[in-house]
């Protein structure tokens, strides 16, 4: 193939190729082994070495965009909290995580939720906390005053759990389900540095694989504990859950699926880089 | 319920629409990109809307408990209809300014404490020496190995923005390796992009294959019928005529110089 003709390819069927790529293992599973990254056996470890009562914030901060990515992770981490035996409150700076963390607590706590016995004394749901960076912050500062009711209307100071979390510091730890802002950057920024830093507050955090790149650095310093790096983490961390606790291993298709979908890509950029080669060794404009 | 019924077919519907955009931009896709931002606006409006109720006007410390301080903002933010106002616009300002101010100063210090004196400080006590710090280890290789490279990436990163100076002679070197370094980085975040591009593309195509009604209807049922619709459309887009593109601009003239 000449070097013109590989520059003329179609777009399309690059994408038709990487459609039959990807839908071939979410047809037919390949089962192939996945590596744990040290970063999502660092959220499994923290999270394992709370003790049963621990409370825990699962901050629902991204929307249908990025579902795919964050919720099986913050799905895996509140089952995970749930059968050790800690407290959760749950709450969304965004207003679209709103329904997508009461979806996940229904699904993790039961369809009843929240009208389980033990709502308001190991598990709250905050729902939607106005005011973005503001209101991390407040929330942060005084829970009470960054929202004075629960996601149903009831009062925080009638329900138990809230009497024992007024502020940030008295959280054992903060999972951050993020795709942008407000997020993972906004907690260190807003909550961390104003309470005694990432020994006080400890931040573990699913992304989407987009913004783990520039979370490396606050993962470095240790501002950061931990990472679930995109569907990829969630994978992992639904593995580890499954070795423990038996947790549905279900993005094991999609994980093949985005392994062989890699594979293409990198084809296609050899094929491109020899393409560019073969044009500037002809004389042509690279 | 039949409404979940309905979600799942028009969830198909939707999915095959948006994505026949990269076979060719059709009204089809149009369409439901235009209902993805109007829903995604008007859901933000009426979650901002609760939580402004909730928060200043419903409750026994609020409005509705004779807690009146709770007008002031209310009243600022109302003022940001002000936009829509030629002979008030100027009062528009004060809401923005308002809330730039405070993010400003709140920015300033959170920024300062975790984006920068943490991150010196991270970087210069980076251990080089010490116990099993050139020791390997399965999942993070060798620490003060990574020590090492973060080192020299930071400064000869850094040297690459120093303008001040001709990039010659040992800056010259530094440059040229902070600049390797950079494009490292931007490999890195062009590698994980594809990953969650990818992903959310599995995410969608797990929805085709595995969603169903009630265990007998199959999304994917309903694939042909999008499918056989995106046809049709991009079948009659194409035996219309080709809109003629606009006209250019007529240039405008050059002033007379004075002579």
């Amino acid at each position: 193939m000449s070097s013109a003709r590989i520059a003329r390819i179609d777009r399309r069927y690059l994408y038709i190729l990487v459609f039959i790529f990807v839908s071939i293992p979410l047809l037919f599973p390949m089962k192939l082994p996945i590596p744990i990254s040290e970063h999502a056996t660092r959220v499994y470890d923290r999270t394992e070495a709370l003790p049963a009562g621990s409370i825990v914030i699962e901050a629902f901060d991204f929307g249908p965009s990025t579902r795919p990515e964050n919720y099986p992770q913050a799905k895996a981490h509140l089952f995970h909290v749930k059968e050790l035996g800690m407290k959760v409150v749950a709450l969304a700076f965004w207003p679209s995580g709103a329904p997508i963390g009461e979806e996940a607590l229904r699904e993790v706590y039961g369809s009843d939720f929240p009208d389980i016995d033990e709502y308001g004394e190991t598990v709250v749901y905050l729902g939607y906390v106005p005011g973005a960076e503001v209101g991390m912050q407040t929330f942060g500062d005084n829970t009470a005053t960054a929202k004075g009711t629960d996601h149903y209307g009831t009062s925080l100071t009638s329900l138990p759990l809230m009497q024992q979390c007024q502020s940030a510091a008295d959280f054992d730890l903060w999972a951050e389900w993020a795709s942008g802002t407000p997020g993972e950057q906004q907690v260190i920024q807003f909550v961390q540095g104003r309470h005694g830093g990432p020994t006080a507050v400890p931040l573990v955090v699913g992304s989407t694989a987009v913004s783990v790149p520039g979370m490396m650095p606050f993962y470095i310093s240790g501002q950061i504990y931990g990472i679930l790096n995109g569907l990829a983490g969630a994978g992992e961390y639904e593995f580890l859950l499954n070795k423990k606790y038996g947790y549905t291993y279900a993005q094991g298709p999609s994980l093949d699926a985005q392994s062989l979908g890699h594979v293409l890509i990198l084809l296609f950029i050899i094929i491109g880089n020899i393409g560019y080669l073969l044009t500037r060794s002809q004389g042509g404009k690279s | 319920m039949i409404q979940d019924l309905f979600a799942v077919i028009f969830g198909v519907f939707a999915t095959i629409f948006i994505y026949s955009f990269l076979w060719k931009e059709n009204p089809l896709s149009r369409a439901v990109e235009h209902l993805f931002v109007g829903m995604a606006a008007v859901y933000t409006l009426a979650g901002m809307y609760d939580a402004a109720m909730t928060q200043a006007v419903w409750g026994a410390q609020r409005i509705e408990g004779g807690n009146y301080i709770w007008i002031i903002p209310i009243l600022i933010s109302l003022m940001y209809f002000f936009f829509f106002s030629k002979k008030y616009f100027y009062l528009y300002r004060y809401p923005v300014s308002i809330v730039a101010g405070i993010m400003a100063g709140m920015m300033i210090c959170g920024m300062i404490q975790s984006n920068f004196l943490v991150q010196i400080q991270s970087t210069v006590t980076l251990p080089l020496i010490g116990d099993g710090v050139w020791e390997w280890s399965a999942t993070n290789g060798y620490p003060g190995l990574n020590s090492l490279l973060i080192i020299i990436g930071v400064i000869t990163a850094l040297t690459f923005f120093f303008f001040t100076w001709e990039h010659k002679g040992a800056l010259g070197v530094s440059t040229k390796i902070g600049r390797y370094f950079l494009m490292a980085t931007f490999g890195a975040a062009y590698g994980s992009t594809v990953m969650a591009r990818i992903s959310l593309f599995i995410g969608r195509l797990r929805f085709l294959y595995e969603t169903t009604y009630e265990d007998w209807f199959w999304a994917w049922y309903v694939i042909p019928v999008a499918v056989a619709c995106v046809i049709i459309v991009m079948l009659w887009q194409r035996s219309k005529p080709e809109p003629k593109p606009p006209e250019p601009a007529p240039k405008p003239e050059k002033p007379k110089s004075k002579a």
